[in-house]
């Protein structure tokens, strides 16, 4: 095995299986609230929730699969091994403690404690991605300032739950905590998620269904207008609120986002790969209940600008779009095009050639991910639908399919980590 | 990419050695890397029972890369006992969709 992927494995494996761990406790901790949904968002069990589904679920294992990928994007092999393992530690010691306080609403020692290791965490993921792209010797490509700066998003995002943590017990800040948690939750959502996303898949999507036409000029339009978009909500919102002018901020991001649904649809288009895999499947999915989520937000703003209080249930409604559907459909299908390639890598690298070998696709079981892809779809249909016309029955059934898909999830993962080497006799 | 010269005698080596690569694929694509247009030239000196492949990756740092190569090896090095086994990578000219060969097209488009 390579020397870089040698040192990459512990820690791509790692990150991958806790944040499946994280998954499943987040859908669990779903059942136990599907009641606390109908009420505002502002709720110490959604909070934890929220942040159960964002750190431990998205953001974790978007760190491990960037130590996987960043090489690939970056052209250059991870400037250090060392800061990731601690970055790890600091995150899985962080996460619980600020998950356990908010669902118990102690805003004390703990919850801080939890959010200043989760900041050193990050902190140190940054400085591993910034140090990486200074090595590449290339010009830096649109791909990699999108993600630099989702990055930068992401430092900002944690900073600022941090500062609103100490508020809680200390309070310092000038306006209440529901204004400086929309400022948060955008910074979190478009900086650092979306941002990143584009700026991975970007790179993937071509690479996995061999498109010929990668015009990049649409992704670079993309990320100025969600940059701006985010810079002006970020400042008008924090002087004015949410008010007419926000109209016109979103029209900013929507242009942005649908110029990357441009350069998907042109790489879709122009592909040579003409079978659409399961795991790419549960991307479109993705991009489907992304866009549904941002659909709801001209509503959500009216409705706010109306003083009409269902804008609060809409606002659930959005935030459950984009981080139990977006990020969990991205997640629950890329990780079977990420995880078996560094698992075969260092089952088959000496074996290849020799003999015949599986390939890396075959190392997880595709009936179970049809499972976990039609637990998912049923999670979505119940769940959404249970949220819009507020069915308890249905939001119960919704997180019953979430957690058979978590632990089947689970299982698959662990079916490839503890693959053992084989060859084909023909 | 190889011509075949029937006075040359390392010919039917080089052809051999051509099926051999055959045989090996890229493992996200599963299109074996003569089709995909990975290799630009097998050079085989039967004096010094030597092999060299040139061949290049779709992309630099490509997280197969490494694999890929090391099946070149472990493939060739498998059949040509007898032979010593050069793999050298290079970016020079630069992989594109245009190198697939028709074979590589009508197995990715699954015809």
């Amino acid at each position: 095995m390579s020397r870089s992927t040698e040192k990459s494995y512990g820690l791509v494996v790692s990150h991958y299986l806790l944040s499946a761990v994280f998954f499943l406790a987040m859908a669990v901790m779903l059942l136990f609230s599907v009641r606390d949904l109908q009420g505002h968002y502002f709720h110490p069990k959604l909070l934890a929730i929220t942040h159960m589904a964002a750190l431990g679920w998205g953001t974790l294992i978007i760190f491990g699969a960037a130590y996987q990928l960043i090489p690939v994007v970056f052209e250059t092999e991870l400037s250090t091994y060392r800061l990731p393992w601690v970055s790890l530690i600091l995150f899985i010691s962080g996460l619980p403690l600020l998950v356990f306080s908010f669902w118990n609403f102690n805003p004390g020692s703990l919850m801080q404690t939890g959010g200043v290791l989760l900041l050193l965490s990050v902190i140190l993921f940054c400085i591993t991605v910034f140090r990486t792209a200074k090595d590449n010797p290339k010009k830096a490509g649109i791909q990699q300032k999108f993600i630099i700066t989702s990055c930068v998003w992401l430092i900002l995002t944690v900073l600022l739950g941090v500062l609103l943590v100490f508020n809680f017990r200390h309070p310092f800040l000038s306006k209440d905590h529901l204004h400086f948690l929309r400022l948060h939750a955008h910074m979190g959502i478009g900086g650092w998620f979306l941002l990143l996303i584009i700026g991975v898949s970007s790179r993937l999507i071509p690479m996995f269904i061999v498109s010929r036409v990668q015009n990049t000029k649409p992704l670079s339009r993309s990320y100025y207008l969600i940059n701006l978009s985010l810079v002006l909500f970020v400042i008008d919102t924090y002087f004015f609120g949410i008010n007419h002018k926000t109209c016109l901020i979103f029209l900013i991001m929507l242009a942005g986002i649908i110029l990357f649904f441009i350069y998907v649809v042109s790489c879709f288009r122009s592909r040579i790969k003409k079978q659409i895999e399961l795991p790419l499947s549960n991307t479109i999915l993705s991009f489907v209940l992304m866009a549904s989520a941002v659909a709801l937000l001209p509503l959500i703003i009216h409705r706010h600008l109306k003083g009409d209080p269902s804008s609060v249930h809409f606002t659930t409604l959005y935030g459950s779009l984009l981080f139990m559907g977006w990020i969990s459909a991205l997640v629950l299908g890329q990780a079977f095009k990420t995880f078996p390639f560094i698992v075969w890598t260092r089952k088959y690298e000496q074996l290849a050639g020799k003999q015949k070998t599986p390939l890396p696709a075959d190392l997880y079981k595709k009936n179970l991910l049809k499972c976990q892809t039609a637990a998912f779809i049923l999670f979505c249909i119940s769940f959404f639908t249970g949220f819009a016309v507020k069915s308890e029955t249905l939001l119960f059934a919704g997180s019953g399919f979430l957690i058979i898909t978590a632990a089947v999830y689970i299982i698959n993962l662990i079916i490839v980590f503890f693959h053992r080497s084989q060859t084909i006799t023909t | 990419m190889n011509s075949f010269n029937i006075t040359d005698s390392s010919t039917f080596t080089r052809m051999n050695v051509m099926e051999t690569l055959r045989t090996i694929p890229d493992p996200e694509l599963n299109v074996n890397i003569i089709d995909l247009g990975l290799v630009y030239n097998v050079e085989v000196k039967e004096p010094e029972k030597e092999i060299i492949i040139t061949m290049t990756l779709s992309s630099k740092h490509c997280p197969m890369g490494e694999a890929i190569l090391q099946s070149v090896k472990n493939g060739v090095k498998h059949n040509f006992e007898d032979f010593s086994v050069e793999v050298n990578l290079t970016w020079e000219p630069q992989w594109g969709y245009d190198n697939i060969t028709e074979e590589g097209l009508k197995q990715l488009r699954g015809q």
